[in-house]
């Protein structure tokens, strides 16, 4: 592309023209000036302040690659919004290629958009709580009205450039798509833009300096998580796999019966402590459960047990307590205990084994007694490690959920529905 | 689809099958929290004399509270 230069009817200074006859006005980079470039005579329209000068991020005249297209930035305007007392500005960049015409980039806080004219009319359709349109099959959520006014210009424009220039945008939002509404007396137009990162646009442009990182949430930026959906698919497959692990773990289980006998004690016996007969524990090394029944009532007994195996020595000890205790008071009959007790040993190996007990009750100086029944069974199905698997394999989805609804209460805060926290963006 | 299921969720899956291998090993292995000692050496002498052994819960103390 060949620029044209004219000279600036007020400075003298070249001002270059890239946009062939379609440029209308164009601002002296010199002494900003905005020239009317549409008529030979090369009136000047007005003049922007030098106090209002704005620098763009991107020089003019530079080249970047999009969609496959060669774009010349031709023309620069910033414009503002004002917002609850607070004005917003954002820097708007003309792109223009000589077969494929006129595209924008849009700059706000580190957020950019590629925006190309809208290739259809969209049409409204319903929405909760806010307005939707339908663009090309995709519906896109209103966010945010105002009225915008170009504040600084510089290069050259498709149209006449005027200081304090006001049109109405209604933005729309598809993440990561915008649809913007741009309204005057005159005419409505349309146009489509694309999220961009920082870097995708100094590699478009073939920056060698970064651009300034990116602030906040931006309207129409993708959801960082945005594959929410298939995470949570992922966790309903791994949970699934979870229950055929616990029904396959049940099933190979030997749940094999190796002592089963029953006792009693009272507290009067001169000697408490005695060892069982020597049972088998058979198979690989896994669980051993003893479970201990009694006919307690109103009273408790402490069972100081070791499992001992008979050829080793090896031993693990432990005591357990069974209490059960029922009555009733003026809120009802009441039930404290239980008569039944359940200990599961890790990790024994097979082997011949015997029961040391020693059984204990109160010596509160009456007499107590206990008939109690041992069972014990080798290799029983436990669930609590696999409950214990549940929620934690639950917690990518559910981090992933709650970050994406922290990410669209930020992107809807900047909205016209600062109430609203969902998201018209759609999963995958 | 499944493909991309996969490797759009690759770390989750790596987390969610190691997950599962290590409750199934642990699970297969017998693995249990209950509050159990484990030792070497229980005299011989234990089934000819069970009250000469002392566990390590032998001294269990109760508490006698309750409603």
């Amino acid at each position: 592309m060949k620029a044209r230069a004219i000279e600036c009817p007020n400075c003298g200074g070249s001002v270059e023209l890239r946009g062939y006859s379609h440029s209308l006005s164009a601002v002296c980079i010199q002494c900003l000036s905005i020239i009317d470039t549409s008529k030979p005579e090369l009136t000047i329209l007005k003049q922007f302040q030098e106090s209002q000068r704005v620098r763009p991020i991107i020089p003019l005249g530079s080249r970047g690659r999009f969609d496959g297209k060669l774009y010349e930035i031709i023309g620069m305007q910033e414009r503002q919004i004002l917002v609850d007392s607070t004005t917003y500005s954002w820097q708007e960049y003309l792109l223009f290629n000589p077969y494929a015409g006129f595209r924008y980039l849009s700059v706000y806080r580190g957020h950019w958009n590629f925006i190309e004219p809208a290739k259809g009319y969209p049409e409204p359709t319903t929405g909760i709580g806010r307005p939707n349109l339908l663009y090309l099959g995709q519906k896109f959520s209103h966010f945010q009205t105002a009225e915008a006014e170009t504040s600084f210009a510089m290069g050259e424009f498709p149209w006449r450039v005027e200081v304090g220039q006001k049109v109405t945008v209604k933005d729309y939002i598809a993440p990561p798509r915008l649809l913007s509404e741009e309204v005057t007396a005159d005419e409505v137009t349309y146009s489509v833009g694309t999220y961009q990162t920082g870097e995708e646009i100094a590699k478009a442009f073939g920056l060698a300096t970064p651009l300034p990182a990116a602030q906040g949430v931006f309207a129409n930026q993708p959801a960082p998580a945005s594959n929410l959906g298939s995470a949570w698919l992922t966790g309903g497959l791994l949970i699934a796999g979870l229950m055929f692990l616990i029904v396959f773990m049940a099933a190979v289980a030997r749940k094999e019966v190796v002592f089963d006998q029953r006792f009693h004690y009272s507290s009067a016996d001169p000697e408490s402590a005695r060892v069982t007969d020597v049972f088998e524990l058979k198979g690989r090394t896994s669980n051993v459960e003893i479970a201990s029944e009694t006919n307690l009532a109103n009273d408790w007994m402490y069972l100081d047990m070791s499992l001992i195996n008979a050829e080793s020595g090896q031993a693990w000890d432990f005591g357990r307590e069974v209490s059960y205790y029922t009555g009733s008071d003026s809120d009802g009959r009441w039930t404290e205990g239980n008569a039944k007790d359940r200990v599961v040993i890790p990790r024994v190996p097979s082997g011949k084994y015997y029961l040391r007990l020693d059984p204990d009750m109160s010596n509160d100086g009456g007499s107590h007694a206990v008939t109690y029944s041992l069972k014990v069974t080798r290799d029983v199905p436990t669930y609590w490690l696999m409950w214990l698997a549940l929620p934690l394999l639950l917690i990518p989805p559910i981090w992933r959920t709650i970050a994406r609804g922290s990410f669209e209460t930020q992107r809807w805060a900047e909205s016209d529905y600062v109430s609203s926290t969902s998201s018209s963006s759609d999963d995958d | 689809m499944m493909t991309n299921l996969f490797l759009g969720n690759l770390k989750y899956w790596l987390y969610g099958l190691t997950l599962l291998g290590g409750v199934s090993v642990a699970q297969w292995r017998g693995v249990s929290f209950a509050s159990i000692n484990e030792h070497q050496v229980a005299p011989k002498s234990v089934r000819d004399n069970p009250g000469a052994y002392r566990s390590h819960y032998s001294t269990y103390t109760r508490y006698s509270g309750g409603k």
